[in-house]
C-alpha cells in the first residue's frame, strides 16, 4: 500500500497531464490551473518541512556548540527575524521586509554572482591547456569569441565580431541542439518510465 | 626554463587581484573603447525608432536582481529611447522579484523626459498565472490588469481610458533572464496574436535566441552587456539620451577582464609546453 | 447602398468572406478571412453583428497587407455575422454579409497531432525494447566514465575518512534532471551505507529535500544498515539560488569532503560550486542537462555526465534489464530523428524549386503550436 498508492497516483496524474496537453477545451485549462494551485499548496507545506529541517539542524549545532556554531546562531536569528518582520510588517513596496531584501539579499546575491568573474579566470588558467589538436581548436575559438564580444576585438578587426557571432550561431548552436535532442528524448523516456512505474528510484529503495 | 614552468603556478590570489584591478580600473579611469554596433541591436533599435508617436510600447521585465548588471542597462536605454520618441510605455513583468527593478527604472528615466505617470506611462506590476496573463492580454488588458501596481483602476488613467489588446500594441520587448521570458511571449503572444516581439537577454543565452531571429519570430535582440552598450551609443548618437552610460562603462571592464583571461591562458600554456618539452 | 462607386475609385469589389470557428482552441474565437482587393487600400475594417443585435459595429482594423482577423471577444454558442470593409481615403467598399457562425471549444488540438504521433512512436520503441529486455535479451551500453568514477569516489572518501557531498541540483522535483539525480542518490546512498561513509545532501527545494530524505533512508534500510542513517545529513538550506551556493561552498570549505557530486539542474552557480570544490582537492563528478553550465563543469570537474548520460545513470548503475531496455529505445529514437533531420533538410532545399513547392506543406506538419 505504501508503494502502490504513490505509484498509482503517479500513473493516473501522469496520463492525465499528457492528455491535458492535447486538449484546448476550457475544462482542460481549468484542470491545469487546479493542478498548478495544488503544486503551490504542496510547496508551501513542504517549505514548512524545510524550515523545520534547517531549524533543527542549526539548533543542534548551537546546543552542542559544535564547530562554528556562531554562524548557526546568525542563521536562525536571520530566519526568524525576517519571518516575523514579513508576517507582522507586511511585504509591500515600502515595508521593512522589502528594505531588508533590497539592501541585504540583493547585494549579497550580486556579490555571489560576481565571484564568477574571479572563478572563471582561475578555472580558465588552471584547465585550458592545448593538450590535443581538438583542445587547441577549442582554445582558438574561445579566443575569437572572447575578443569578438568586446570593443577591443572590434578595434583589432571588425571581422572578429562577425566571426564570433558565426561561431556562436553555427557550430556552437549545432552542438547544443545535438545535446538538446538527446536531453529531450531522455526526458521523455524517463518520464515514461516514471509514469509506468518502471523507474522507482524516486520512491527510494528496491525497484 | 624554471621561470617558464613557474608561469603555470601563479597563486590564485594574484589572479583574483589582477581581475579586481582589471574590473575596477576602467570604472575610475574610463577608457571609452568604442565597438561597432551589431546587426541585431540595430534591428531592435530601428523597430522601436520606427514606431509612430504615441504608439504603445509594452516592456516586460522578466529578470531578477541577479541578472541586473546585464539587463537593467538595456531596460534604461529602451525606456529613454521610448520616452524620447514620445511613445506610451506599459511596463509589466512575469517575474515577481523584478518588480522593484521595473519601478526603479521608471523613477530614474521618466523625470528626465518630463513624463507623467498615467498619461505617458503606466506600471502594471506582476500577476500570477503566466498563460492567463498572456491570453488575457489578447482579450482585454483591463480585464487582465484591472488595477495597476499601486492598486488604482487602470481605466482611471488617461493612458488606458480605452481598453486595449495586443492588436493596439505594435511592438513589445521582453528583457529575460530565463523562463518565463521571451520564449513564453513568442509561444503564446506572438504565435497566437501576432504581436511583434523583441528581446534582451544575458550574453550566455543570446545564442539560444538566434533560431527565433532566423525564423522571424523575434525582431531584434540585445545579447548581454555589449548590446546594452551599443544601444546606449545609438541613443546618444541620435540625441535621445545624454545620461550616464552604465553599460558602456562596464564594457571597458569586461574588455580588460577578457584580455586578462586570455593572457592567463597563454601563460598557462607556455608553462605547459615548457614542462612537456623538459620531459 | 453602401457601395460607393466614385469615379476615381480604383477598388475592385470585395469577394465573399470566409468565417469559421477558430480550430483547435479553447473557444471564444472566430476567424474571418477574405481575399485582398485588386487595388491598394489603407486598411480593412471588420464589422460584427450578434444574433438579436441591432446593427453592425466595427470590432477591429487591420493593415492593408493582412487578410485575416481573429475575433476573440465572442461568446460561445452565440450566432454572429460579419462584414469586411476596405478603406481607401474617403472610399469604403463593403463585402456581403457572411454566413452565420458560432464559436465553440474543441476537445483536441490538431496542431499538436504531430507531437502525439511522435510520442506514440517513441513510447512504442521504448516499450518494445523493455519487452525484449524482460525476455532476457542482453543489451549493450557503452562505458560512461563519470558513472564508473562514482564507486571510486565513494571508496576514496571511505579511505580518507571524509564525507561525500551530494548536491541534487537546484531544480524542483518536476525537473527530469532532479528525478534522475534522486535515482543516482539512491545508488550512492547504498554504497555509502555499505562502506559506512558520511553522505551530506544539502537541498534547495523543500519537496526535493523530503524525497531525498526518504530515498536515503530507504537505501540504508535496504542494505541492512538503518542504524547508520543520519537524518541530519540530508537537509534543506534555502530556496534562494546564491544563498544556497554560498551555504554549499561553506560546507565544502569547512567539512572538506573527499568527493563532490553535482548531479541535477544547475544555473549560474555551477562554476561557483565546482571551482570552490576544486580548491579543496575533492574528486568531482558533475552531471546536468543544462547545456549552458556544461562547459563550467567540464572545466572544473574530473568527470562530467553530459545531458542524457545523467538520465542513463540509473540504468547504468543498477544494470536492471527494464531500465537498460528503455535506454536502447531512446537510442533508436535518436536514429529516427537523425533520418528525419536529413530528410527534412532535403525537402526544405527542394521546396525552394517551383516543381517541388508542395514539400513545404509536408514540412508544415513538423511545426508545433
Amino acid at each position: 500500500m505504501a508503494r502502490s498508492l504513490p505509484l498509482s497516483l503517479c500513473f493516473i496524474m501522469g496520463i492525465l497531464m499528457v492528455i491535458q496537453f492535447f486538449i484546448p477545451h476550457p475544462i482542460s485549462q481549468s484542470f491545469l490551473d487546479i493542478i498548478i494551485k495544488w503544486v503551490r499548496i504542496i510547496m508551501a507545506f513542504a517549505l514548512a518541512i524545510g524550515v523545520r529541517s534547517i531549524t533543527f539542524r542549526h539548533y543542534e549545532r548551537i546546543k552542542r556548540q559544535k564547530g562554528e556554531w556562531g554562524f548557526s546562531l546568525v542563521t536562525l536569528i536571520a530566519l526568524f527575524a525576517c519571518a516575523f518582520i514579513g508576517l507582522f510588517g507586511g511585504v509591500g513596496p515600502q515595508s521593512y521586509h522589502r528594505l531588508i531584501y533590497n539592501h541585504v539579499m540583493v547585494p549579497l546575491g550580486a556579490t555571489m554572482f560576481s565571484i564568477l568573474a574571479f572563478y572563471m579566470a582561475s578555472a580558465a588558467y588552471r584547465a585550458f591547456r592545448a593538450r590535443t589538436k581538438e583542445a587547441t581548436l577549442l582554445l582558438i575559438a574561445a579566443f575569437i569569441v572572447m575578443l569578438g564580444m568586446v570593443p577591443i576585438g572590434t578595434a583589432i578587426s571588425p571581422r572578429l565580431s562577425d566571426l564570433a557571432e558565426w561561431l556562436l550561431s553555427v557550430p556552437n548552436m549545432a552542438a547544443k541542439r545535438g545535446i538538446l535532442f538527446g536531453v529531450a528524448l531522455g526526458g521523455i523516456a524517463t518520464a515514461l518510465k516514471i509514469i509506468l512505474g518502471i523507474e522507482r528510484g524516486w520512491l527510494g529503495g528496491k525497484r | 626554463m624554471k621561470m617558464l614552468e613557474g608561469l603555470g603556478k601563479i597563486d590564485r590570489r594574484i589572479i583574483f587581484l589582477a581581475m579586481t584591478i582589471a574590473v575596477i580600473f576602467p570604472l575610475l579611469r574610463p577608457l571609452y573603447l568604442v565597438g561597432r554596433v551589431g546587426r541585431r541591436t540595430e534591428e531592435l533599435y530601428k523597430a522601436i525608432d520606427r514606431l509612430p508617436e504615441r504608439s504603445f510600447l509594452l516592456i516586460s521585465i522578466d529578470f531578477d536582481p541577479s541578472s541586473m548588471p546585464e539587463l537593467y542597462p538595456m531596460y534604461l536605454s529602451i525606456l529613454r529611447h521610448a520616452f524620447a520618441k514620445n511613445l506610451r510605455v506599459i511596463v509589466m513583468g512575469l517575474w515577481l522579484t523584478g518588480t522593484g527593478l521595473a519601478e526603479e527604472g521608471l523613477r530614474t528615466c521618466a523625470p528626465e523626459y518630463h513624463k507623467i505617470y498615467g498619461e505617458d506611462y503606466i506600471f502594471l506590476g506582476w500577476k500570477a498565472g503566466i498563460t492567463a496573463v498572456m491570453f488575457g492580454l489578447g482579450r482585454s488588458l483591463k480585464e487582465t490588469y484591472p488595477t495597476d501596481y499601486y492598486g488604482k483602476p487602470v481605466d482611471s488613467y488617461p493612458i488606458l481610458k480605452e481598453d486595449i489588446t495586443y492588436r493596439d500594441i505594435p511592438f513589445m520587448v521582453s528583457l529575460s533572464a530565463g523562463v518565463p521570458g521571451y520564449e513564453t511571449w513568442i509561444a503564446y503572444a506572438q504565435t497566437r496574436f501576432g504581436i511583434k516581439v523583441g528581446a534582451g537577454v544575458t550574453a550566455v543565452s543570446a545564442a539560444d535566441a538566434y533560431p527565433y531571429l532566423q525564423s522571424g519570430q523575434l525582431t531584434g535582440l540585445l545579447g548581454g552587456l555589449k548590446s546594452a552598450a551599443e544601444y546606449e551609443y545609438l541613443n546618444e548618437k541620435a540625441g535621445y539620451a545624454k545620461a550616464e552610460k552604465p553599460a558602456s562603462q562596464l564594457m571597458d571592464s569586461q574588455s580588460l577582464a577578457h584580455l586578462l583571461i586570455m593572457i592567463l591562458v597563454i601563460l598557462g600554456n607556455i608553462s605547459y609546453f615548457a614542462v612537456r618539452r623538459k620531459r | 447602398m453602401h457601395y460607393l462607386l466614385i469615379f476615381f475609385c480604383t477598388l475592385a469589389p470585395l469577394g465573399p468572406i470566409e468565417v469559421f470557428d477558430t480550430p483547435s482552441d479553447a473557444g471564444k474565437c472566430i476567424t474571418i478571412k477574405w481575399q485582398p482587393t485588386a487595388g491598394e487600400v489603407d486598411s480593412y475594417e471588420v464589422l460584427r453583428k450578434g444574433e438579436g443585435e441591432e446593427g453592425f459595429a466595427v470590432i477591429g482594423e487591420v493593415a492593408s497587407g493582412e487578410c485575416s482577423f481573429l475575433d476573440n471577444k465572442v461568446v460561445d454558442g452565440k450566432v454572429y455575422f460579419y462584414k469586411v470593409r476596405a478603406v481607401k481615403g474617403g472610399t469604403i467598399l463593403e463585402s456581403e454579409v457572411s454566413e452565420a457562425v458560432r464559436s465553440s471549444p474543441q476537445w483536441f488540438s490538431l496542431y499538436r497531432l504531430n507531437v502525439l504521433i511522435g510520442i506514440i512512436l517513441f513510447s512504442a520503441l521504448v516499450l518494445y525494447f523493455i519487452y525484449h529486455a524482460r525476455r532476457g535479451k542482453k543489451l549493450f551500453i557503452r562505458r560512461i566514465s563519470g558513472l564508473d568514477a562514482v564507486e571510486e569516489a565513494v571508496g576514496r572518501a571511505t579511505e580518507m575518512g571524509r564525507a561525500i557531498l551530494y548536491v541534487p541540483g537546484l531544480g524542483s522535483v518536476s525537473d527530469i534532471a532532479t528525478i534522475a539525480s534522486l535515482n543516482i542518490l539512491g545508488e550512492v546512498a547504498k554504497k555509502t551505507a555499505q562502506y559506512s561513509s558520511t553522505l551530506l545532501v544539502p537541498n534547495r527545494d523543500p519537496i526535493v529535500y523530503t524525497v531525498a530524505y526518504e530515498v536515503c533512508k530507504e537505501a540504508y534500510t535496504n542494505v541492512g544498515r538503518p542504524d547508520a542513517f543520519k537524518g541530519d545529513n540530508v537537509f534543506f538550506i534555502t530556496d534562494q539560488q546564491f544563498a544556497y551556493a554560498a551555504a554549499v561552498d561553506g560546507i565544502m570549505v569547512r567539512e572538506k569532503p573527499a568527493a563532490n557530486l553535482f548531479l541535477g539542474m544547475f544555473w549560474a552557480e555551477s562554476l561557483i560550486l565546482a571551482e570552490t570544490g576544486a580548491t579543496t582537492g575533492a574528486i568531482q563528478i558533475a552531471g546536468t542537462d543544462a547545456v549552458h553550465q556544461l562547459p563550467f563543469f567540464i572545466t572544473a570537474c574530473d568527470y562530467t555526465l553530459i545531458g542524457e548520460e545523467l538520465y542513463a545513470a540509473s540504468a547504468y548503475l543498477s544494470r536492471e534489464p527494464l531500465l537498460v531496455g528503455s535506454l536502447k529505445g531512446q537510442d533508436y529514437g535518436k536514429i529516427i530523428i537523425l533520418f528525419l533531420l536529413l530528410i527534412g533538410s532535403g525537402l526544405l532545399l527542394l521546396s525552394a524549386l517551383r516543381p517541388f513547392k508542395f514539400f513545404s506543406i509536408l514540412l508544415g506538419f513538423f511545426e508545433v503550436r
